[in-house]
């Protein structure tokens, strides 16, 4: 009892599978055009067949069943004769795949960006400044009048007009303070310039450096942010020491050592023997410095820290000298790739 | 050197590492302790770190004071006997101070019938130690009292002072004076110098001169001990490239009543060394005592700056100890500032002496409150982050390189829309003339490393870099935040390699602008000494240039020796504005019909012309047109190019029929063959 719907797919069928031959490719075209599970002719036949008056349901359904076995055997036959005819040779899996060029952070970028994480989280927001500055701002508004030794250990690059390379990235504080509501809670990373170059000193390098301004700001404030800054940054086992020194702009002002990260405090030839290395310098500002920004020091206080990121680079990641980090060198940089960003 | 300090210390109980350890806590880092080369058992020589600011530390009974605070000992008294004898020293010379600004106090001894000679040996061993080399009793015994007290002493031989006199004076043009060192000093008229009657005899505060300097045949010495303006002796100092001990000192500031105490200890000293006998009394431009200043605190207000409240009796027991004479009422605390103590001047400097000795380690750490939540990226942080990113997403190493450059290489970079946009920042002391002019280009390091990269052998070069680039104004200097790449030798996988081309690099550039969204940018061919002729791009936005591509011209190549080609690109971030935000378009809910196109045509004709001349002869629902393959060759003429497009028709509404998208792809063609004359064969 042959059904003519059925007869002409059929025929179809066998047609499309001749055409097909023996390649896989098309032959699945052929499996997912009539045995597809989705939308192939036999799934709307089941579907055709459903929808019948029970009266004609047995014939059709006979003949549906009748069709799909010969689909399915001639697909299976079909496939295994391809399959039989051309054994494909096996991929040598081990061979390196076409990976497309992957970038790579400067170690500097990645330092600082991971700084910038800790103190964004922290309610510091992330200021900038002109890298070529005046002797106001680098200088003169920080508590270094003209004639001040400190100006000794800040050897500046000169530019015409009484510009100068900023020295520091200090200036953006003084720009901040002039400029922003209190409180203010920010860091200044960016690069900056002196005229030494050597093994361990750079004519450009680069610095971060955190403002916090307000009411009732005090030394403890300080001392808990530099600890929590160093124990994200390197290790929560590393022990943070203050030790009093001496900076223009800040008063009293302090050095912080971490325990040296190669020797773990026994002394190496990276700390020179002490077991510590210096990591940042920190301090109250100073109220001369507040002055000179026009914030009254009887009501607000605050504090700043610093540090050389390039520093923290070389020492995060075992780097032997600071000039490197500017050669542009691919053989270095390459070795970032994938960064170890959080 | 330990003993040295311990001299001016009585109950010191604690061992050298304890002492060098709270020296250390206090602010005084003892960086290197060596036993002494010689010396006693158990004596040691240290390196401290003194800070600028702490100029009353730099010697050894500064330093002992320290040590006494920091519960080292106790200060012992300074006791300073000086036998004076025979002639009053106001008949033997005279003191005259003409700049008194330069010079507050001028103090002056004469030591007359002295034997010059050798120091002793406990003298020689001390100076030796600290690094000062012995050279006879007198000048020795100035030395030793510098390093004792602080206070730089010089020795003149008396009789070679023309017209046994001292004059503090300016120096004037043509003046010049042989120093110790032999050097001939030309002098000016902002020099602050010692003369006699007729000429120079020292630097003042810096050096004396050969001239008048000790011999061993002199007998009578006038002894100097005076104050000297900080600012006019680091001037000269500087000016002159010297620096000494004696310098070093008066330009951070001098305790004026040292001068006098000092020039009687030296006094002394000299006639226990080489004999002879302490003239009566004291040439003093200055005697006058000067009011010593006060300072008063408010305990409330340390314990809030501090975040603690600091104990009343360790703030007063400290303050006592550094010589400050505390004096309490209620919750005011004043202190008196001793002459040596010039950095005194503030609340916040009292602060500091309180917490530095309560120690940084003993303070309490608190987190300051928090704020209303996390921080933002200001200014250009957001933009040159982007930047970044994309670099990196692009697949180039991001590289830093030096914001100042060899100047000729910087004016061959600079040859580009962007980087004339005004004229290049020299620096007026640079480091060498290959740093010698702030960048208008980021190209001018980039490209040198890259080269660098190809002369060490790599094989691929992709380097990127954001930062600033500089120009001159008229109100000084403008800085502009730019993007720039670098790519050069071979792109591809590892079985596929071939060199870079241009399509490589704007491929790249493309990619970098995606990170802005869908900005409309506008490629042209580029006319500019950068770029080499035929293969550099202008990308205008809104009109402006934006960015250069292309490869890297003759002119520069050459003076950075590489053959391979450099394939450059530069971006103006201040010109890409605000990033288009993505705005959800609905999928396409109608199939595609596709038909290629395979035109023949003028290489003069340009893809993007061709392109916009099909979008507008094609009806409204063409939805894409994408380039399938470009041929020229065999069958094509040489001022030809086949180009091969592949059209895509889609209608938002309703499924297209064969029938009307073949209409509408033929009615294309014609226009194309009408309005461009290109074929379709």
């Amino acid at each position: 009892m042959a059904v003519p719907q059925l007869e002409t797919i059929r025929a179809e069928f066998d047609a499309a599978l001749l055409a097909a031959g023996s390649d896989p490719r098309r032959l699945e075209e052929v499996r997912i055009r009539f045995a597809g599970r989705r939308s192939g002719v036999l799934q709307s036949l089941e579907e055709q067949l459903k929808g019948l008056p029970r009266e004609e349901k047995p014939v059709f359904g006979k003949a549906l069943n009748e069709l799909k076995r010969h689909i399915l055997a001639r697909l299976e036959e079909a496939r295994a004769a391809a399959g039989s005819g051309e054994e494909r040779q096996a991929l040598d899996v081990t061979l390196p795949g076409r990976t497309p060029r992957l970038g790579a952070v400067h170690p500097v970028t990645l330092v600082r960006r991971e700084i910038e994480e800790i103190f964004l989280r922290m309610g510091y927001s992330v200021a900038d400044g002109p890298e070529v500055e005046d002797d106001w701002h680098n200088f003169e508004a920080l508590n270094i009048p003209p004639d001040h030794p400190a100006r000794d250990t800040q050897d500046t690059f000169y530019l015409p007009g009484g510009l100068l390379l900023r020295t520091h990235t200090s200036p953006v504080q003084i720009r901040a303070m002039e400029s922003m509501p209190l409180p203010i809670r920010i860091i200044i990373p960016g690069r900056v310039y002196r005229r030494d170059s050597d093994l361990r000193h750079s004519p450009m390098f680069h610095q971060v450096e955190g403002l916090v301004i307000g009411e009732g700001v005090t030394f403890a404030n300080l001392k808990a942010t530099l600890e929590a800054f160093v124990h994200v940054l390197f290790d929560p086992a590393l022990q943070v020491r203050l030790r009093p020194s001496f900076f223009p702009f800040t008063e009293p002002s302090a050095e912080v050592d971490i325990t040296c990260i190669l020797c773990r405090g026994k002394g190496c030839a990276m700390c020179s023997g002490s077991g510590w290395i210096e990591i940042l310098g920190a301090g109250m500002v100073d109220p001369r410095v507040l002055r000179a920004c026009r914030i009254d020091p009887g009501r607000y206080t605050g504090f700043a820290f610093g540090c050389g990121l390039d520093r923290v680079a070389l020492l995060k990641y075992g780097l032997p000298d600071l000039r490197l980090l500017f050669s542009g060198d691919e053989r270095l940089l390459r070795q970032f790739v994938g960064g170890g960003e959080a | 050197m330990l003993s040295w300090v311990l001299d001016h210390l009585v109950d010191s109980r604690v061992g050298a590492a304890e002492l060098a350890q709270r020296l250390t806590a206090v602010g005084f880092n003892v960086e290197l302790r060596e036993p002494v080369a010689g010396g006693a058992a158990g004596d040691e020589v240290w390196e401290v770190d003194i800070t600028t600011n702490r100029v009353d530390a730099m010697n050894h009974r500064g330093l002992a004071r320290e040590a006494a605070a920091a519960g080292g000992g106790t200060l012992r008294p300074l006791a300073v006997n000086v036998v004076e004898g025979g002639a009053p020293v106001r008949d033997l010379a005279q003191v005259v101070v003409e700049d008194a600004d330069g010079c507050p106090r001028y103090c002056a001894r004469v030591v007359r019938g002295v034997k010059v000679g050798p120091s002793p040996p406990w003298l020689a061993s001390r100076l030796a130690a600290c690094g000062v080399r012995p050279i006879n009793n007198v000048v020795d015994a100035t030395n030793y009292v510098l390093l004792d007290l602080g206070q730089p002493l010089h020795a003149f031989d008396l009789d070679l002072l023309a017209g046994r006199e001292v004059r503090v004076r300016r120096g004037s043009a043509g003046e010049v004076l042989r120093t110790l060192d032999g050097v001939e000093r030309q002098l000016a008229g902002e020099d602050l110098i010692i003369a006699d009657a007729r000429r120079p005899i020292a630097l003042a505060g810096i050096m004396g001169g050969a001239d008048t300097e000790i011999r061993a045949e002199t007998r009578d010495v006038l002894l100097e001990s005076a104050t000297f303006h900080p600012r006019r002796v680091r001037r000269t100092a500087h000016r002159l490239g010297l620096k000494t001990e004696a310098s070093h000192r008066f330009e951070r500031g001098a305790d004026r009543t040292m001068a006098r105490t000092a020039v009687d200890a030296c006094a002394a000293l000299i006639a226990r060394l080489a004999g002879g006998e302490v003239a009566l009394g004291v040439l003093d431009s200055a005697p006058e005592v000067v009011q010593a200043p006060e300072i008063s605190f408010s305990l409330a207000r340390l314990a809030a700056f501090a975040g603690f409240g600091v104990p009343v009796e360790f703030v007063l027991t400290v303050l006592q100890r550094l010589e400050l004479a505390p004096v309490r009422h209620g919750d005011v605390v004043t202190c008196t500032v001793p002459p040596f103590r010039g950095d005194l001047e503030l609340p916040e400097d009292l602060y500091e002496e309180i917490l530095r000795h309560w120690g940084y380690d003993r303070l309490p750490a608190v987190l300051p409150p928090a704020t209303g939540g996390p921080g933002q990226r200001l200014g250009f942080w957001p933009v040159t982050e982007r930047a970044r990113r994309a670099l990196v997403a692009v697949g180039a190493a991001e590289a830093i390189t030096y914001s100042f450059v060899d100047g000729e290489l910087e004016a061959l970079m600079a040859a580009s829309p962007l980087g004339q946009r005004g004229e290049p920042v020299p620096l007026i002391n640079p480091l060498s003339s290959r740093t010698s002019v702030l960048r208008r280009s980021l190209l001018a390091g980039l490209a040198e490393a890259a080269a660098a990269n190809l002369r060490r052998g790599a094989s691929s070069v992709l380097l990127g870099e954001v930062g600033r680039a500089f120009f001159a104004t008229e109100a000084g200097v403008r800085e502009e935040e730019r993007a720039a790449l670098v790519l050069a030798g071979e792109v591809g996988s590892w079985e596929e390699r071939r060199g870079a081309d241009f399509f490589d690099l704007k491929g790249l550039v493309e990619g970098f602008l995606a990170a802005w969204g869908g900005q409309s940018v506008q490629w042209r061919p580029a006319s500019c000494q950068l770029l080499a002729g035929g293969e550099g791009a202008e990308i205008v936005l809104a009109g402006e240039v934006a960015a250069v591509a292309g490869r890297l011209g003759a002119a520069a190549a050459g003076k950075l020796d590489v053959a391979t080609p450099l394939w450059v690109a530069e971006v103006d971030l201040s010109a890409l504005g605000e990033v288009a935000p993505v705005t959800f378009e609905p999928l396409p809910r109608f199939p595609a019909v596709t038909a290629d196109l395979t035109v023949r045509h003028d290489v003069k004709l340009t893809y993007q012309e061709l392109v916009r001349a099909i979008w507008a002869a094609a009806p409204a629902w063409l939805a894409e047109v994408t380039p399938v393959v470009r041929y020229r060759g065999e069958g094509v003429a040489a001022s030809e190019v086949k180009t091969t497009l592949r059209l895509t028709y889609r209608h938002s509404d309703r499924s297209l029929t064969q029938e009307e998208v073949n209409i509408a792809h033929f009615a294309v063609m014609e226009r194309l063959a009408a309005d461009l004359g290109v074929r379709f064969d």
